[in-house]
């Protein structure tokens, strides 16, 4: 007697074996991670309007602040608008981390992280989805200070420092909020990862020029990197462009955005612990 | 033969807390629920008190030059210039954390248990709003006692300080009945929180960080229709002016006429629940 033992069924489609390359791995996650944005706006909005907010409410609150004698522009708009623009950019890449903690908390990293593709995607990826966030906040932050008086000394050679700066801290707002992501592993990151960045911020010439300040912020400002940063976003808006304003800001968005992009690829290798 | 039971009477644990029975004495253990609340849980309340001041130092340094712009009143300091603003900015922001807890007990239904207990039904409201009251007079207080060595001074005086105090007392009941109909309509926390993002919106749409003779265009006509911009004002008063009727009356008066509105809408919304129940 004999016994018939069915045959394992095929897979209806050969298994793929081969490893994706870090470029379309970092791609298809960046688009993952743009997708979210329509998936969950009430994620993205808040990165959107604020800084959409924070430049009009400034330039109208702090009007009279461009009448402090040697003040470097006679429109607020001009001074605030890069401020927003780093603001709303740096929460782009905020964003980011905040994504990973809620894949963290459903699991759903964890299968990203068994995928076969390589671990350093899980890095590029959000970070070209950040980056094309903050192309997004630039743009319409941008859009609006000019349409409520923001004018350019330089021409459109004024837009490219401010896209650089944007870009910049996206970088490195990505690095920090996926490194503290990675640390913390809930929600708990959130809070941190914002305030680090508001108080980076305002600690420097965000309001006021150097010399206008007094006491102990005009101590912080001078040796906050940030200052330099902001020095970059404003030039052509606040100024010419020069090379003088420009190298300060690139150093320090080149040195934060290494430092918490390593910082961010250590904790993720520290998630397999 | 009959066997009679003989029961003790009930042993009442000598530890067992009183049963408040008269209204006074249930809205007095609403209201220390509401404070014990916020005790219990800093990291709730800590933003409301640390914002304000962080914005305050950073005004202070940052516009240190800018109190000699023409329209600017004349002050010594930006320091006594932004107190009032940042007295507004830390009651609405805690009036957002005590609604929020009120819809949350909403959520979870300890808010019904409440209303099906013999309690009085307009108690559990207006302890509630108790309980941000004292947390607004504490704010106000504390903001003056943390920048006093910083060099603030309040040209109205001790009496001036006490009217601030009574003035940051009433907004916190005003913003807080207000938000609490809204907690009690929507019963969401989302719902509140996400009211947040409005006042902010409004707080610098008003005078609360620069004055509006300074401002110019659509932003100035926005500061002055918007109430916060008379609230900091009549505040302001107080501490860069002096104790007069004008300052006590804008400081008092406007913050108690939005409480009694509020009051009225908040315990408005209670009876509509109720009937719709």
């Amino acid at each position: 007697m004999s016994i018939d033992v069915p045959s394992p069924v095929a897979p209806t489609h050969e298994l793929n074996t081969v490893r994706p390359s870090i470029r379309a791995a970092s791609v298809g996650l960046a688009k993952r991670n743009i997708r979210g944005i329509r998936r969950l706006p009430s994620a993205f909005l808040p990165a959107l309007i604020m800084p959409v907010f924070q430049a009009i409410a400034f330039s109208g609150s702090f009007f009279a602040i461009t009448q402090i004698p040697g003040f470097p522009t006679d429109r607020s708009i001009n001074w605030f608008m890069p401020l927003a623009i780093l603001m709303g950019s740096g929460f782009a890449g905020i964003g980011i981390g905040l994504a990973a903690i809620r894949d963290i908390e459903t699991g759903f990293y964890d299968r990203l992280r068994l995928a076969p593709a390589p671990r350093s995607s899980l890095i590029t990826g959000p970070l070209l989805g950040a980056l094309g966030r903050s192309l997004v906040v630039t743009t319409l932050v941008m859009t609006v200070g000019i349409l409520l008086g923001a004018r350019w000394n330089d021409g459109v050679l004024s837009v490219v420092p401010l896209y650089v700066a944007g870009l910049g801290i996206a970088a490195a707002g990505t690095g920090w909020g996926l490194g503290l992501a990675f640390r913390f592993r809930d929600m708990r990151a959130a809070a941190l990862m914002q305030l680090t960045l508001f108080i980076g911020l305002f600690l420097s010439e965000a309001q006021t020029p150097l010399y206008v300040m007094e006491g102990w912020l005009h101590t912080v400002a001078r040796i906050n990197p940030f200052t330099n940063i902001l020095r970059l976003a404003r030039e052509g808006w606040v100024g010419e462009v020069s090379w003088d304003n420009t190298w300060g800001g690139v150093l320090a968005l080149v040195v934060i955005s290494a430092l918490t992009l390593w910082f961010a690829r250590r904790g993720l290798d520290k998630l397999d612990d | 033969m009959t066997t009679t039971l003989v029961t003790d009477p009930p042993r009442v644990p000598p530890d067992r807390p009183v049963l408040h029975t008269s209204n006074i004495a249930q809205t007095w253990a609403m209201s220390k629920r509401a404070i014990l609340a916020m005790w219990r849980q800093p990291s709730l309340v800590i933003p409301s008190m640390v914002f304000p001041l962080f914005f305050i130092a950073l005004g202070t340094s940052a516009f240190s030059r800018a109190i000699n712009v023409p329209g600017f009143p004349e002050v010594d300091s930006y320091l006594d210039f932004a107190l009032a603003g940042a007295v507004v900015q830390g009651v609405l922001f805690g009036s957002v954390t005590g609604a929020t807890a009120l819809a949350t007990d909403v959520e979870n239904g300890f808010f019904d248990r409440l209303l099906a207990s013999p309690s009085t039904r307009p108690g559990i409201i207006v302890g509630r709003l108790a309980g941000g009251m004292a947390y607004g007079a504490f704010q106000t207080a504390f903001f003056m006692v943390v920048l006093l060595p910083f060099g603030l001074e309040i040209k109205g005086g001790p009496v001036g300080a006490v009217a601030l105090v009574a003035s940051g007392t009433l907004l916190a009941l005003a913003v807080g009945a207000i938000m609490s109909t809204m907690a009690i309509r929507t019963g969401s926390s989302e719902a509140v929180q996400g009211a947040f993002p409005l006042l902010f919106i409004a707080l610098f749409f008003s005078s609360a960080f620069f004055p509006r003779s300074t401002m110019s265009g659509f932003y100035a006509t926005l500061a002055d229709y918007n109430p916060i911009s008379y609230l900091v004002e009549g505040m302001r008063d107080l501490v860069i002016g002096g104790l007069t009727w004008w300052a006590l009356s804008r400081a008092i008066l406007l913050p108690a006429l939005l409480a009694v509105g509020g009051v009225a809408l908040a315990l408005r919304s209670l009876n509509k629940r109720l009937a719709a129940s």
